[in-house]
């Protein structure tokens, strides 16, 4: 029924015994009490507003229980700024008020770090594309695509992705 | 949504510990690969386990080899690495094409090719895609081993000819002729959606340019992933520059395809799809074929 695990998130260990059925973003909320991860679709997975990084891979933790990601590292919202500096997406995101409600954000934002990581421009259409897995049911896309193409764009500054993730780690 | 309680999980890093940790479990058990569709089932209380016995740590199934043309796929290997293997590029690209389409990056990471061919779903890319390119799945159990053509081990939809007790080890495919190809097309409502139908060809042509061998296969059916085997006939024969040919042959796989009417589309709108996709992939696949094998 229950089974102790321990999860590293954020660089912290998170050591407890856990009903087996329990779902990692329900262990992320509310054993770790890292509530920028959210819940939107509830089931279904298709939200993407749960998405969090489980060993640098973007991931929805709605889709997994949390004893699967035993002895694993994860990377939640909380965790993308370094050293209290914002990830580059981050900035951009604000200043292209890429959000209205934000309930998606933390997902978008956690699925494109590792999408920008790839450390090469990006089209509109491959962000577009990569974009699949997050609703967004308030901006309609503009202003989030036009904060990630800022940074892994034509124009972008994917090195400042680069510089970032080598702070971070 | 919560899960029903689940009493045991599993972490096995060997089939040998798999195959013992289901024998100890018993029947109530289930294997979980990237947990991608079973994790929403399992939400969803359309399944309830009392036993889940993780595949994640079993290394020995993760990983594609590819040895003199002939490839095999570990049953754990996810959809982004697929999708980014170029040495699958000409006879096997199909499985290119339909694993990076599936779902989306976050899936992606996590889905895995035997987890969608054991599911089975009726709006999945795997089933067709491995049926089109004339797949088998290596099976495993404690009473032994076995092999299956894909069009073997898929049913009806949710429907495999795994028994419970067995484990899908790997995709495997033959060492393809000099001249094949395949493609994969999927249509559905929006981007990257789930296939409303879905389409697999694979061609193989001989000296001359001609397609001795065609292979199709189509998905989103009622009836589980199915050949149309009157098409196929209607390609051999064929080259790359009889477009007339290759529409006419597309017509006929759709037409002799029974084909359902659901929210998504009618029966009619199927056909008209289908033959569309068809001739699409079929056209892909006689231009990659034509290329020939890497060297």
């Amino acid at each position: 029924m229950n089974k102790e695990i321990s999860i590293t998130i954020n660089g912290e260990i998170f050591q407890q015994s856990v009903p087996i059925r329990m779902l990692l973003v329900d262990f992320i909320r509310d054993v770790a009490g890292l509530t920028g991860t959210h819940v939107g679709c509830t089931f279904e997975g298709v939200c993407g507003a749960c998405t969090i990084h489980l060993d640098d891979e973007a991931v929805k933790s709605c889709l997994m229980l949390a004893v699967q990601a035993d002895g694993r590292s994860i990377t939640t919202i909380e965790g993308l700024a370094a050293n209290g500096k914002l990830h580059p997406l981050q900035k951009a995101f604000n200043d292209h008020h890429a959000l209205q409600c934000g309930f998606c954000s933390a997902g978008i934002l956690m699925n494109m770090a590792e999408f920008t990581r790839t450390n090469r421009k990006l089209t509109e259409d491959e962000i577009r594309n990569a974009l699949v897995g997050n609703l967004c049911r308030c901006t309609g896309y503009a202003h989030i695509v036009d904060a990630i193409k800022e940074v892994a764009g034509d124009a972008g500054s994917i090195s400042a992705v680069h510089q970032h993730n080598l702070e971070r780690a | 949504m919560y899960p029903a309680v689940i009493e045991t999980y599993d972490v096995p890093t060997s089939v040998q510990e798999a195959l013992q940790a289901f024998a100890k479990r018993g029947n109530d058990s289930c294997f979980i690969a990237g947990g991608q569709s079973l994790m929403q089932a399992i939400k969803a209380r359309v399944i309830s386990p009392k036993s889940l016995i993780d595949l994640q740590r079993v290394a020995e199934l993760n990983g594609i080899e590819c040895n003199q043309g002939a490839v095999r796929i570990g049953a754990m290997t996810r959809y982004r690495d697929i999708a980014a293997d170029e040495r699958l590029d000409g006879a096997f690209q199909a499985l290119r094409d339909a694993a990076s389409h599936v779902g989306d990056r976050q899936v992606r990471n996590r889905g895995t090719i035997g987890g969608s061919l054991c599911w089975n779903y009726i709006a999945a890319c795997m089933p067709p895609t491995c049926i089109g390119i004339g797949a088998s799945l290596d099976l495993v159990s404690k009473g032994g081993k076995r092999s299956l053509l894909a069009e073997e081990f898929l049913q009806s939809p949710l429907e495999t000819a795994r028994r419970d007790d067995e484990i899908v080890v790997a995709v495997t495919l033959p060492t393809p002729q000099k001249y094949c190809g395949s493609a994969y097309k999927k249509w559905g409502l929006v981007t990257d959606a789930l296939p409303v139908v879905c389409v697999c060809a694979f061609i193989d042509l001989g000296n001359d340019g001609r397609c001795q061998l065609a292979r199709l296969a189509v998905g989103g059916l009622a009836t589980g992933p199915r050949r149309a085997n009157v098409g196929e006939k209607a390609l051999i024969g064929v080259s790359a520059t009889d477009a007339s040919a290759i529409s006419d042959a597309a017509e006929t796989a759709a037409a002799s395809t029974e084909t359902q009417s659901d929210m998504w589309a009618d029966a009619e709108y199927r056909k008209k799809l289908i033959g569309i996709l068809a001739r699409e992939v079929i056209t892909t696949a006689f231009a990659r074929a034509a290329r020939g094998k890497h060297s």
